[in-house]
């Protein structure tokens, strides 16, 4: 009737995988209600955010790297590195000289990562593989190994400044936002849609490759700043074990939010379901007082699981095209 | 050629077959004699695809029946129509590309002595099988990835005839091919012929058929249309069975139309080995070809010209200024416009929109500050899909790889008519798509150049393309332009002999 496009179905097959994923969402906050009085408590709630703020700033230019069909392996060790760095700075000069550090610091490992892999030509996954533990590696090598306690800068990691929700839950879900309109809406966001979908073509239109995946690998290192600084805050302290194996728990929300290993494919608010339903996992888990080595299970089941699904959509796929 | 009074080998008659209560083949018939080659030609489509497979056991028809030398087949899969001595070789070569050739003409049946690989065994069948199939330049402890697309098919032909095939299924098996490797798979298939081997030939492409046909079979939307000899039809009368009305009309104007200004000109361009010494200009609203056999430097020309390959000498300037393509982004900046031959590998976002894959090298201009407007976006696909006659549903969002071939085809040039682009260098533009939507493509090309004032140059090994839709054509040989044929000199007999010398 009307010449305008249909709107409802413009993100063509995410939306019905986006729903099922919700409602996997919902049965869990449900079945967790009534498993355990405290689950739907106003203080529990926010900590199920307070616990995947962290993973999700990481997994926010995780969901883009592998949406143009990258991967960063490096953030866990990235984050310990940039939180070890930021205790043994602001120790001698300072607390902002220490955030700078942090941030140059992160920004380097970054930048780092995208010289290797669209300068260079280095697969991704091995490259941000050799930087992950080149970067715990140094974490150590800087404290000796031992954890190093900082003083005066908790407010980053439990400060409530407004409606008594936790600042690094609004650093998230600013960030979330800001993500999702810019890769729905930017010629930057779309570029990493094409390139992940046929890098060849997408050379071809006239995109530049190399340096959109560069800048979006500095934007992983400086998640990584950001989140060692949050997790440093958060703890008075920075382990040189902080952050360990983060990067599965990323890997797993994203692809979990429908983000397709081959590229071409995800969605920041897909990363955001994914990282709730591991979140509200993780909480329900400790709630019921199960083992804590049972979420590393959990974790790993839920990773293979996710891989399977987009398995499986794939082949979908290839036998209707 | 005395086989062909025989008996059928394979007789199939009144085959239907229905996919989601969607009859594809509505009672076809196919009869196939030893050492006869039937070109099966259609559209895409059409079921030939369909009707190979229920053939080969890998479908079950819905009615009709099948027999093998007379007998009558209840219930034919894979296994059986293996044992009966079908054997089917596919567009895509499955491989082993780390082995050597004779491991590859064993694989999976490799002889055995004592409990070990018999590699003398192996290399000396693997020498027999290449020479009978006229491949004795192939070593055959050579590494798979050292061979060439030809010499690859050749060996996938090889794999499936040593296990005693009596009937050869060859599904569009030159679609990679070079000329000479052409010529070459020709002459093996001529020396099955000689030696009793019964063969379908898959095909959209009717030189084929005319050179290497016994008979023709036309399938048409899952009907039989034509089933001749080929020498008692001519071109024009497959088209018309094929797609069901005329067409392969000349589309260029009977008068010379005046051409604009030269919107490119390139003098002496060299690149390595690829070309040397290569000049040549298009006018606004010209179609210009490049026509030569694959690698004879036709393709390479444009792909240099788009910034993709390394000029070793010559210049080249668009709208009489010095190019800036260097790179494609400063290509595409610089009003090129580039459709590769490889579609789905090079040409398509594949998981990607419609509307995505036409905006891409428009996206900067969709809006300020790096914004892309999705509005604008729909907007663009709903215009072009209305003026170059998109078949696709009106929805902006729907995934690429759901149109057909031709259709895919029409986005990918609807981006650079969205871009604006002032030269189109377009390689092999048809390749993969079926006559009809060929057809439809070379009058946008002609109609887009003459309004959007822009300059096509369509590199092409195709002659019946050049004759189509070309005003000019460059007639290229070893990287070396060998001729210049433009108006109603362009013809096939012409462009032949300006190959030949």
């Amino acid at each position: 009737m009307s010449k305008e496009p249909d709107l409802s179905t413009r993100k063509g097959r995410s939306v019905p995988e986006l729903a099922a994923l919700g409602v996997v969402l919902v049965v869990m906050i449900v079945f967790f209600s009534v498993t355990s009085e405290f689950f739907l408590q106003a203080d529990n709630l926010l900590n199920v955010l307070t616990a995947i703020s962290v993973t999700g700033v990481l997994a926010i230019p995780g969901t883009m790297l592998l949406v143009s069909g990258q991967v960063d392996l490096s953030v866990g060790s990235g984050a310990a590195f940039a939180g070890v760095t930021f205790a043994v700075v602001s120790a001698s000069h300072g607390i902002a000289v220490g955030v700078l550090a942090a941030v140059l610091v992160g920004f380097a490992a970054g930048a780092v990562n995208g010289f290797l892999v669209t300068v260079v030509g280095i697969n991704s996954l091995i490259t941000t593989l050799g930087t992950l533990a080149v970067l715990r590696g140094g974490a150590r090598l800087l404290t000796d190994g031992q954890t190093a306690s900082v003083s005066g800068f908790s407010w980053l990691g439990t400060a409530r400044p407004f409606l008594n929700i936790p600042l690094p839950v609004i650093i998230f879900v600013v960030l979330a936002i800001a993500a999702g309109l810019v890769m729905r809406y930017t010629v930057f966001g779309r570029s990493l849609y094409a390139i992940g979908a046929n890098p060849v073509a997408a050379r071809l239109v006239g995109i530049r490759i190399g340096l959109i995946l560069f800048v979006t690998f500095v934007l992983s290192g400086l998640a990584m700043s950001l989140g060692g600084l949050i997790l440093t805050s958060q703890l008075s302290a920075a382990s040189t074990n902080a952050g360990l194996g983060l990067e599965l728990t990323v890997i797993t929300a994203i692809v979990l939010g429908g983000a397709s290993l081959s590229g071409g494919r995800g969605s920041i608010m897909g990363t955001v379901v994914g990282l709730l339903i591991i979140g509200v996992m993780n909480n329900g888990l400790v709630l019921l007082n199960v083992n804590s080595f049972w979420q590393d299970v959990a974790r790993g089941v839920l990773l293979i699981l996710a891989v399977s699904f987009d398995q499986l959509r794939q082949r979908i796929n290839a036998k209707q095209g | 050629m005395s086989h062909i009074d025989d008996e059928p080998v394979l007789s199939a008659t009144g085959i239907r077959k229905s996919f989601g209560g969607v009859e594809v083949l509505h009672g076809v018939d196919l009869h196939l004699r030893p050492g006869e080659v039937l070109a099966l030609l259609g559209e895409n489509g059409a079921g030939k695809s369909t009707l190979v497979k229920i053939l080969a056991g890998s479908y079950r028809p819905d009615g009709g029946e099948i027999r093998i030398d007379g007998e009558l087949q209840g219930t034919l899969d894979p296994i059986i129509a293996k044992k009966a001595g079908i054997a089917m070789i596919f567009q895509e070569i499955a491989d082993a590309p780390d082995l050597s050739v004779a491991e590859n003409l064993a694989l999976g049946d490799w002889p055995m002595r004592r409990g070990a690989i018999d590699w003398k065994a192996m290399r000396l069948s693997a020498r027999e099988t290449l020479d009978m199939l006229g491949g004795t330049d192939i070593d055959v402890e050579a590494s798979m990835r050292t061979l060439s697309i030809g010499q690859r098919q050749l060996l996938e032909i090889g794999r499936n005839i040593s296990v005693d095939a009596r009937i050869l299924v060859l599904d569009e098996p030159t679609a990679a091919l070079s000329s000479a490797e052409v010529d070459r798979l020709f002459d093996t298939i001529a020396r099955l012929k000689a030696a009793g081997v019964a063969m379908i030939y898959i095909t959209h492409r009717l030189d084929e058929v005319t050179r290497i046909g016994d008979r023709v079979e036309v399938l048409r939307d899952g009907y039989l249309t034509l089933n001749e000899p080929v020498a008692a039809v001519d071109r024009r009368t497959m088209v018309s069975a094929m797609i069901g009305r005329e067409t392969g009309d000349v589309l260029r104007p009977a008068d010379q139309p005046d051409f604009g200004e030269v919107a490119i000109e390139a003098t002496g361009l060299s690149s390595g080995s690829a070309f040397s010494d290569v000049s040549l200009n298009c006018r606004e609203g010209e179609v210009l070809a490049l026509y030569g056999k694959i690698g004879s430097g036709t393709a390479e020309t444009a792909e240099a010209l788009f910034g993709l390959r390394r000029l070793s000498a010559g210049h080249v300037t668009i709208d009489g200024e010095a190019s800036k393509a260097t790179n494609p982004v400063r290509a595409v900046r610089a009003g090129l416009g580039y459709l590769p031959a490889d579609r789905k590998r090079e040409g398509i976002l594949g998981a990607r929109s419609v509307a995505e894959n036409l905006s891409a090298p428009s996206w900067p201009l969709m809006g300020r500050w790096g914004r892309v407007h999705a509005s604008r976006e729909w907007a663009a696909f709903s215009r072009w899909r209305t003026d170059l006659n998109i078949r696709s549903t009106n929805n902006p969002g729907q995934l690429i790889p759901a149109l057909s071939g031709g259709n895919q085809q029409k986005v990918l040039l609807a981006r650079w008519f969205e871009r604006k682009s002032r030269v189109l260098l377009l390689v092999e533009p048809t390749r993969g798509v079926d006559v009809g939507a060929r057809a439809e493509i070379y009058q946008i090309l002609r109609e887009k150049a003459r309004t959007n004032n822009s300059a096509v140059i369509v590199a092409t090994s195709d002659g019946e393309e050049v004759v189509q839709v070309a005003d000019r054509v460059l007639v290229m040989d070893r990287g070396r332009i060998t001729a210049e044929l433009a108006g109603d000199d362009i013809t096939p007999a012409s462009l032949a002999l300006a190959v030949g010398n």
